[in-house]
């Protein structure tokens, strides 16, 4: 004792007072029967100590039953991991003020654009006055159309020659009527009515439309309009945008409006602004449009009281006199509120105003966050979406729409469309390079619109956005009493840009402010994590079989490493049983003791396992005996009898 | 006496004990635990002992560091939203009616006639600068001018802006003094206006410019709320700085709420009013049409900000969505419920209204303002005991008011110190316009008003003038967003309890269980304290005796019989001399000494015998 090494000593003291006991059970039955009496889960128990075949099937019944309702509930859980629960927020704060950006319905002076549209609206007047007997008297201009409709006779129709405009009636789909050369002409191609079926009302009339053909003629489509009004300004703009994709962007800057000539008076946050903190964009359907607080290198302004005197106040100057008759029909101006690194998608989603009124903005800002992936299937900033972003501007879905649709185009038509930026290496359809695009942007459009490009699936959604809900109201602006001293003034402060007294039609003010400063933000947020999660399976678990992780490696441990070992030890037996009949003849050596036998040749499990035997279980024979050996049994000692199981081995 | 019998309890479980070591403790804990871990360590060999022992080890720290998780979580106080759309029976919400032009022209004509007259000279001098010094000879008040004068500042040659007074000679003083210089002028001009026109009427006592604002019976010419006709008497009048007289309907002040049941405009409020557009006052407006404000009762009306407006000649129909929020307040969100927490005195509580965000931070500005300049600005209320600015009283406060406007550490301060209010309720509108009254109607409809109103047969209303406004509720007339808290005790305890039983199968009973365990530890610890202690004492009582622990008889015979005399005390008998005196005339066995019975005290020997005990 006193030459063993303490570590050797501790060991020692473990293994005589903490004996190793194990399932030394010979076979599953014995193992499983071991494992129900001792494991801690409830249930098991339950069928070994039952008495009785009815009661123990019941409880074998209600302990798969409690197995599989745990199963159930846990998939539930587990299905259920990924969703999302929605908190909204709100909060009064100083506020940014959005970039704000404010175009004219009417692109470019008619008086400078003239010149290259003069033979279209030369046509146009032709067509007008061929299909509805337009009295050329009633323009605005008699004198000027006189004049075009004598140099009428010189030149040869080209637009018209083009894309020829046609009457035809309803139920004669066959037949079409060209109204330039007045010949009626044999129709065969598809029929395509941009007015759906619903919207007929008028059966017998004729309609209007126009023809569009592939490169081999044979392919045509016509394209039909409830009425002329639609018909003609389709026609016109097509042509239009012909024309204008020729023209460079700096000579098209020039032909807009200036932005002093535009902002007649400005007014933020009680503090007089002018042209200088606007800057320009071009859109190709508006012309000039100026966007405020959105200067590079500067900051972003914020508001940090409510009310239309904080916010932003301009009186616009729309010089109705320099409109386009045939490409715009409605008159004011065109504003959109966005984000500073948006792209002002003026064409969709802008506010129209009213000349000759007063419009105030009251905007609420509204921020929504969502979670991206696996949530949902956001995209942050539009990286991970396969269409390549042409626009110089964060990702929005409507970006990559227009995105995918201009990628489309020039993939299959070979040129770009005007209406949106320019992919690389690409440039904008006109008739001299690509004539017969129209056909094409027509059919692809239709494809886009009915979801077969394949656009809609491809694009998603952005994850974080700010939206401005605006209401609009309208007040009658000048009145009628400050009118008399307003207009003057104004004529007189715009004096330097133009040389004609101001009308009140021209002018229209526009206010824009936060209506309070309450910023509502819609935050997703995970409504489960993974602590939730386990804390779930364990009130599961507890609650029909008060069973835990613990439980689990038990089961692990007896199903698996036990079970496993006993039939390896059974395998193991039967094959040196097998071996031994095999090879050594059958002798009587060994055949009186078969006890010392079965003790050389069966691992125990503690053997099987090589852990150290434990001590007493070698001793044959009766041990001496130990006195400190009592001790107290777990709570199964003093069971009852009746329950009692039979004795162990 | 119940001290003492808990004190002696106390001795005696101190003597007593758990009685058990450490080690018996310890297994029969694990033995008898209801944890699932513990149980397997003391069971099966070495190996699995240990395995089992790191298992149990490391799910106790995962329950622990769950349970911080939880606890952390809970104590974030975080909040759920829940949102409900639909309608149901609410109550109509106050409508505030104003209109665009605060009085009637022919009514302040006098008081701005220098004003006016001055406005027209800088007119004609702004339109025809050459000829206008003929005509600028005419009498003008030049009091007022020479306060704030207009100025005309010629930026032609950036380096040196030349500063033109416009009625006089070339201005020399500085740019700065005069109210937010520009290269246009007519925005400034109107403002300038405004603000002098605020500096005449802030001297004209209340009563009387409730008389020159619009009356009621003027405004409003029909009321109409569902099936129940309605008339002027049911609009309670408020005075507005800006806006003149404003009429509030369904205030519900005095009266209570009207509720309206149903959806749609023919349950809903019709108005037609006649805003006399001939008579505004011409610098001080150019917009034309009706304020109108949609809010909660009992709430103030903060037009000017949230105010929307109705054209002349046209019907405006509002449908309204009450949009609420209702918030949870300390220690969720910071908010208020009556804003008796927040350090800004509500000057808007002389109204008898609700708190609101945009009550508090125009308080903080007036009493920022009464600090700044010494005196209260005209569009905020009057706090007791203060008085409005105008420019006999303090001459520069204009200069100190634009200073105080572009602060914006002022206002930041007031954001931060003004707490949202906990129920806040919005009114989301659908506005839509339609030309009224059409053509057609027109002329019957204006004969039948100008009957109502002025009893002539004449027609005295026109276009310009009425206004008709329909408001009602949508279909879904409400949506309400409340919070609860996300995270309450019940789900803190599940959570709690499914973490534990997860990993180690427990519940409170453990806990309890193992409290139990530690303090039977103590209890041990403390046993062996005393036993020590004892110990001690009795070597040092034995180093005193120096020799043999006192027999029984000894002990009992010395407090009983003073004349007895120990065994021990004889020299003769002496156990140790036995084999040395070979002198005992018997041998065999010696008779036995009776009183060599010593009584060692109890726990030394236990003590000593630990190390064999289990």
């Amino acid at each position: 004792m006193l030459a063993m090494a303490p570590g050797e000593k501790i060991k020692a003291k473990i293994k005589k007072n903490l004996p190793v006991r194990g399932p030394q059970a010979p076979t599953i039955k014995e193992l499983m029967r071991w494992y129900c009496l001792n494991t801690n889960t409830h249930g098991c128990r339950r069928i070994v100590v039952s008495r009785g075949r009815l009661r123990r099937l019941l409880w074998i019944l209600f302990t798969l039953t409690a197995v599989a309702l745990i199963f159930w509930q846990c998939a539930l859980l587990v299905a259920s991991f990924y969703t999302v629960s929605v908190s909204i927020k709100v909060h009064f704060q100083k506020l940014d003020f959005p970039a704000v950006t404010i175009c004219n319905i009417n692109p470019y002076k008619y008086s400078v654009v003239r010149d290259l549209l003069a033979d279209l609206e030369q046509e146009t007047r032709v067509a007008l006055k061929t299909l509805y007997g337009f009295p050329e008297n009633t323009s605005r201009k008699r004198r000027e159309a006189e004049s075009w409709n004598s140099a009428w006779e010189g030149t040869r129709p080209k637009f018209l020659k083009l894309v020829p405009l046609m009457a035809f009636g309803q139920d004669e789909t066959g037949e079409a009527k060209d109204f330039l050369t007045g010949r009626k002409r044999k129709f065969n191609g598809r029929i395509i009515h941009k007015a759906s079926d619903a919207t007929h009302v008028h059966l017998s009339k004729e309609v209007v439309g126009f023809q569009l053909c592939s490169n081999d003629t044979s392919h045509c489509a016509l394209y039909t309009f409830s009425s002329g009004v639609n018909a003609i300004q389709e026609w016109y703009t097509l042509h239009y945008m012909n024309i204008m994709a020729q023209v460079p962007l700096e000579k098209k800057i020039n032909m807009s409006y200036s932005a002093e000539e535009l902002l007649v008076t400005c007014l933020f946050d009680g503090v007089s602004c002018d042209a200088r903190n606007f800057t320009l964009f071009h859109h190709p359907m508006y012309g000039n449009c100026y966007t405020f607080n959105n200067r590079e290198n500067e900051t972003i302004l914020s508001t940090s009281m409510g009310g239309s005197e904080y916010g932003l106040q301009v009186i616009l100057y729309l010089n109705e006199e320099e409109y386009n008759p045939f490409l715009v029909s409605s008159s004011g101006a065109k504003v959109i509120v966005h984000r500073q690194d948006e792209y002002p998608f003026i064409e969709d989603v802008g506010t129209e105003i009213e000349p000759a009124m007063a419009t105030s903005i009251g905007m609420h800002l509204t921020e929504s966050f969502k979670l991206s992936e696996p949530y949902s299937q956001c995209t942050e900033d539009g990286s991970d979406v396969p269409i390549s972003n042409i626009y110089k501007a964060a990702y929005s879905l409507q970006i990559c729409l227009h995105s995918c649709f201009q990628t489309k185009m020039v993939e299959k038509c070979g040129c770009a469309q005007y209406n949106q930026p320019l992919p690389p290496a690409a440039n904008y359809c006109n008739y001299q390079q690509h004539p017969n695009w129209m056909y094409c942007y027509y059919e692809l459009h239709q494809a886009f619109v009915r979801e077969e490009l394949g656009c809609q699936a491809v694009c998603r959604e952005a994850c974080s956005f700010k939206e401005w809900t605006l209401t609009t109201s309208l007040a009658q602006w000048p009145s009628v009493v400050s009118e008399k001293w307003l207009l003057p003034i104004l004529t007189w402060d715009q004096g330097q840009q133009i040389k004609k007294k101001l009308n009140k039609t021209d002018l229209a003010k526009l206010l824009i402010f936060y209506k309070d400063l309450n910023q509502r933000s819609i935050m997703e947020s995970p409504a489960n994590s993974i602590e939730m999660l386990l804390s779930n399976f364990g009130g599961q678990l507890g609650l029909w079989m008060s069973c835990s992780v613990v439980c689990v490696i038990e089961i692990i441990e007896v199903f698996f490493i036990d079970s496993f070992s006993i039939i390896a030890r059974h395998q193991w037996q039967k094959a040196k049983e097998w071996w031994a009949r095999r090879h050594a003849p059958p002798g009587p050596q060994g055949r009186d003791n078969p006890g010392l036998d079965v003790d050389d040749e069966l691992p125990t499990f503690t053997s099987a396992l090589r852990l150290p035997p434990a001590p007493g279980t070698q001793v044959p024979g009766t041990p001496p005996p130990r006195y400190n050996t009592l001790r107290l049994e777990r709570a199964f000692s003093d069971q009852l009898t009746d329950t009692q199981v039979p004795a162990e081995s | 006496m119940h001290l003492k019998k808990y004190l002696r309890k106390c001795l005696h479980r101190l003597q007593k004990g758990p009685g058990y070591t450490y080690k018996e403790l310890l297994v029969w804990y694990c033995n008898n635990t209801n944890t699932h871990g513990p149980k397997r360590i003391i069971c099966e060999g070495p190996k699995k002992k240990a395995m089992w022992f790191l298992i149990t080890l490391l799910f106790t720290s995962l329950v622990c560091w769950q349970w911080g998780v939880f606890i952390r979580t809970y104590l974030s106080w975080e909040v759920s939203v829940s949102l409900s759309i639909g309608f149901k029976t609410m109550d109509f919400p106050a409508v505030t009616i104003c209109n665009a032009s605060p009085f009637q022209y022919s009514k302040v004509k006098h008081l701005l006639k220098d004003l006016d007259e001055l406005m027209e000279a800088v007119l004609e001098r702004i339109l025809a600068p050459e000829q206008s010094y003929a005509n600028a000879t005419r009498t003008l008040n030049f009091t007022i001018w020479n306060d704030t004068p207009l100025v005309l500042i010629d930026e032609r040659k950036p380096s040196r802006p030349v500063v033109l007074d416009l009625l006089g000679d070339v201005h020399n003083g500085s740019a700065s003094s005069s109210p937010a210089p520009g290269r246009t002028c007519t925005a400034q001009g109107c403002k300038v206006a405004m603000r002098l026109a605020t500096n005449i009427f802030s001297q004209v006592p209340r009563h009387k410019l409730v008389e020159m604002g619009y009356p009621a019976e003027r405004l409003i010419l029909a009321c109409l709320f569902g099936p129940e006709p309605c008339n002027y008497r049911n609009f309670t009048s408020i005075f507005h700085p800006d806006y003149g007289n404003c009429y509030i309907f369904n205030w519900g002040m005095t009266e209570k709420a009207l509720p309206s049941a149903n959806p749609g405009a023919e349950f809903g409020l019709k108005l037609i009013l006649d805003i006399g557009q001939e008579d505004y006052v011409p610098f001080l407006t150019s917009t034309a049409g009706a304020r109108l404000l949609l809010h909660g009762q009992r709430s103030y009306p903060f037009i000017k900000d949230e105010g929307i407006y109705a054209m002349s000649g046209t019907e405006t129909s509002i449908g309204v969505l009450v949009d609420k929020l209702e918030r949870k307040g300390e220690p969720y969100s910071q908010c208020t419920v009556n804003g008796s927490d927040v350090p800004v005195r509500n000057l808007y509580s002389d109204y008898n209204t609700t708190y609101s965000i945009q009550a508090c931070i125009r308080s903080c500005f007036q009493e920022h303002m009464i600090q700044n300049c010494s005196c209260a600005h005209f569009l905020y209320p009057l706090p007791h005991g203060e008085r409005y600015c105008n420019n006999r009283e303090f001459p520069d406060w204009a200069y100190c008011y634009s200073h105080l406007c572009m602060s914006v550490a002022q206002r930041e301060t007031c954001i931060n110190m003004c707490k949202e209010s906990c129920n806040d309720t919005q009114y989301k509108m659908t506005i839509s316009m339609a030309d009224w009254p059409s053509e057609a109607s027109e002329d019957w409809i204006f004969h039948v008003l100008s009957q109502e109103r002025d009893q002539s047969t004449n027609i005295t209303l026109n276009r310009k003038g009425v206004v008709k406004l329909n408001i009602y509720f949508q279909e879904f007339n409400y949506r309400i967003i409340e919070e609860s808290a996300a995270n309450n005790i019940v789900w803190l305890l599940s959570n709690l309890g499914g973490q534990f039983g997860f990993w180690m199968g427990g519940s409170v009973l453990c806990l309890i269980e193992f409290g139990e365990i530690l303090i039977d530890f103590v209890w041990i610890t403390i046993i062996k304290l005393v036993a020590f202690a004892k110990s001690l004492r009795q070597r040092r009582a034995q180093a005193r005796y120096a020799g043999p622990p006192p027999t029984v008889a000894e002990l009992v015979e010395a407090h009983t019989n003073f004349g007895f005399q120990p065994d021990v005390a004889r020299p003769g008998p002496d156990p140790g001399t036995y084999p040395d005196e070979q002198t005992l005339p018997i041998p065999g066995t010696p008779p036995p000494n009776y009183d060599s019975l010593r009584l060692q005290p109890l726990d030394v020997i236990e003590s000593d015998s630990e190390g064999d005990a289990i």
